[in-house]
């Protein structure tokens, strides 16, 4: 079958899969790419690449399986979960899996966007814009997606709406108290059972800590979470893969802001 | 007792999803219709069962207590794994991976760009005939600042040009590559009938009648073929016989210009 995942530093969507891949217990190669030379868009021996061309998340793993590239970071670990056999990372009463799902859509849909803009802003801006004009044009029209290659622009141009920043605070705020009420009843995990909702939510907002440190003051609970979840035996084997010395602080262009409704 | 109940408006787009899904399963459910151009969603009765005020939503009555669930696709998914009945996810891990990746395109990337075009035509124009007080009150009402937003903007047509062209270029781009995906398969990510299709159908079946220059049996022969299979199946025509509006006609019409 000859699969492989390509990932970016662990961190955001490549910290999820990774420490879901590694929970499941596969054995799957992975490869580092460096998502931020564009490397991501310059895979080879894709046949069908439209989860990759129009990806929803931006600069995620990809997971390429008989030649068809597979994105999207909360469905490739249940993929891991289920080609697994079922390794717990997914509950198994419909109704804690639903609220699963909707805890997980909540995470990609609102603070991932967030974390993504805030993170870039913070520890990749820099980098992007000193990129050489040349390169950068030919990074950019390597990326399919138009959404996509306009938060690369917007990123190298310091295009940066100072109201989506705001939001983007607001939003992991509004994540880290949802953490902090969802752990209130004295839960070890966020559903109650280890599951895909800590991984993708520690993904996300683990990186949070430095940069929106407000949102973790009035969060003990949180924080106490986070820090279990860094001791998870496949989170810490995940963040073993860095190649850097702060995984937490990489980042690159990630999912887009909502733009109706 | 019916066990469950479930609050939908036409059978449509995000309200058609679970409808379907549960005629799929054979499971019987009640109907509480929620008139969305009336504001029925805002309406202290039904912020009693979903606060967010967004439809549908579902109640289940079970040995545990009453189970409240939202939002269109996990409502499908639940249906799915809680109910008997022919199964609606492939079997294959990969397979169910591209569903649920379809399902989120549609959600979140397409639909959006489907639901701007439909609201600034159809939705917007239909609320602008009512007075403006009740219309603000109504507004006022609505929990979530994101769709007071979207509400306002459909209202007061004040969707921008670079707005409505990304959301046309999404919708051509989409039409596009789902027909690609159905000239592969003859079901949306796999071989068999699933939630990925009872998904996008709800939300691709006007595009004949809508989108005739991107969609046609010329255009996109796969998905013509692909919306008369689905529209022949028995569930589809039952939940279409539960609409109060003309939506359902206007898909009379579709098929009439497509079987």
């Amino acid at each position: 079958m000859g699969a492989v995942l390509y990932h970016g530093e662990p961190n955001g969507a490549s910290l999820t899969v990774l420490a879901a891949l590694a929970e499941s217990g596969l054995d799957i190669p992975c490869v580092r790419i460096d998502l931020l030379a564009g490397a991501r868009h310059n895979l080879t021996g894709i046949a069908e690449p439209i989860a990759l061309d129009l990806g929803i998340e931006g600069e995620g793993p990809v997971l390429v399986i008989g030649g068809e590239a597979m994105t999207e970071s909360v469905f490739l670990a249940q993929y891991f979960d289920e080609l697994a056999g079922g390794c717990g990372l997914q509950p198994a009463d419909p109704y804690a899996h639903w609220d699963m799902l909707m805890w997980c859509r909540q995470i990609t849909e609102r603070l991932s966007p967030a974390a993504a803009l805030l993170g870039n802003l913070a520890s990749s801006q820099q980098g992007i814009a000193a990129i050489p004009a040349d390169d950068f044009a030919a990074l950019t029209a390597s990326v399919v997606s138009d959404d996509l290659r306009a938060r690369w622009q917007a990123l190298h141009d310091d295009a940066i709406d100072a109201a989506q920043v705001a939001d983007s605070h607001a939003k992991v705020d509004q994540a880290a108290a949802r953490c902090e009420g969802k752990l209130a009843d004295g839960r070890e995990w966020l559903m109650g059972e280890f599951s895909i909702a800590d991984l993708v939510t520690y993904g996300w907002l683990a990186g949070m800590e430095p940069i929106r440190p407000q949102a973790f003051v009035a969060a003990p609970l949180t924080c106490a979470w986070l820090a279990r979840v860094a001791a998870r035996p496949c989170v810490v084997s995940a963040l073993a893969l860095a190649n850097c010395a702060e995984p937490l602080r990489s980042w690159a262009p990630g999912p887009e802001i909502n733009r109706w409704g | 007792m019916t066990e469950v109940t479930l609050y939908h408006w036409e059978p449509n787009a995000n309200s058609g999803k679970p409808m379907l899904a549960l005629m799929e399963k054979g499971v019987p459910f009640a109907s509480h219709y929620i008139d969305m151009l009336q504001f029925d969603q805002h309406k202290p009765e039904y912020l009693a069962i979903n606060p967010q005020g967004t439809i549908p939503a579902m109640t289940h009555q079970g040995p545990l207590g009453t189970r409240v669930l939202t939002e269109s696709t996990a409502i499908m998914e639940y249906v799915n794994a809680a109910f008997p009945g022919p199964d609606l996810m492939p079997a294959d891990a990969q397979d169910r991976w591209r569903v649920r990746w379809w399902m989120k395109f549609m959600d979140q990337w397409l639909g959006p760009s489907f639901s701007m075009i439909g609201w600034s035509v159809f939705v917007g124009p239909m609320v602008r005939k009512r007075d403006p007080e009740e219309l603000a009150a109504a507004i006022d009402r609505i929990p979530l600042p994101e769709r007071r937003i979207a509400w306002r903007k459909a209202i007061n047509g004040d969707f921008s040009a670079s707005e409505m062209a990304e959301s046309r270029r999404r919708v051509a781009l989409g039409i596009a590559r789902l027909e690609e995906e159905l000239g592969k398969r003859d079901y949306v990510g796999s071989a068999s009938y699933s939630l990925a299709d009872i998904n996008i159908f709800n939300s691709t079946y006007s595009l004949p009648l809508s989108q005739p220059d991107l969609a046609s049996k010329d255009k996109t022969p796969n998905i013509m073929r692909w919306l008369k299979r689905v529209y022949e199946r028995d569930a589809v025509k039952r939940t279409w016989a539960m609409g109060k509006t003309d939506l359902a006609a206007r898909y009379s019409l579709v098929m009439e210009g497509i079987v």
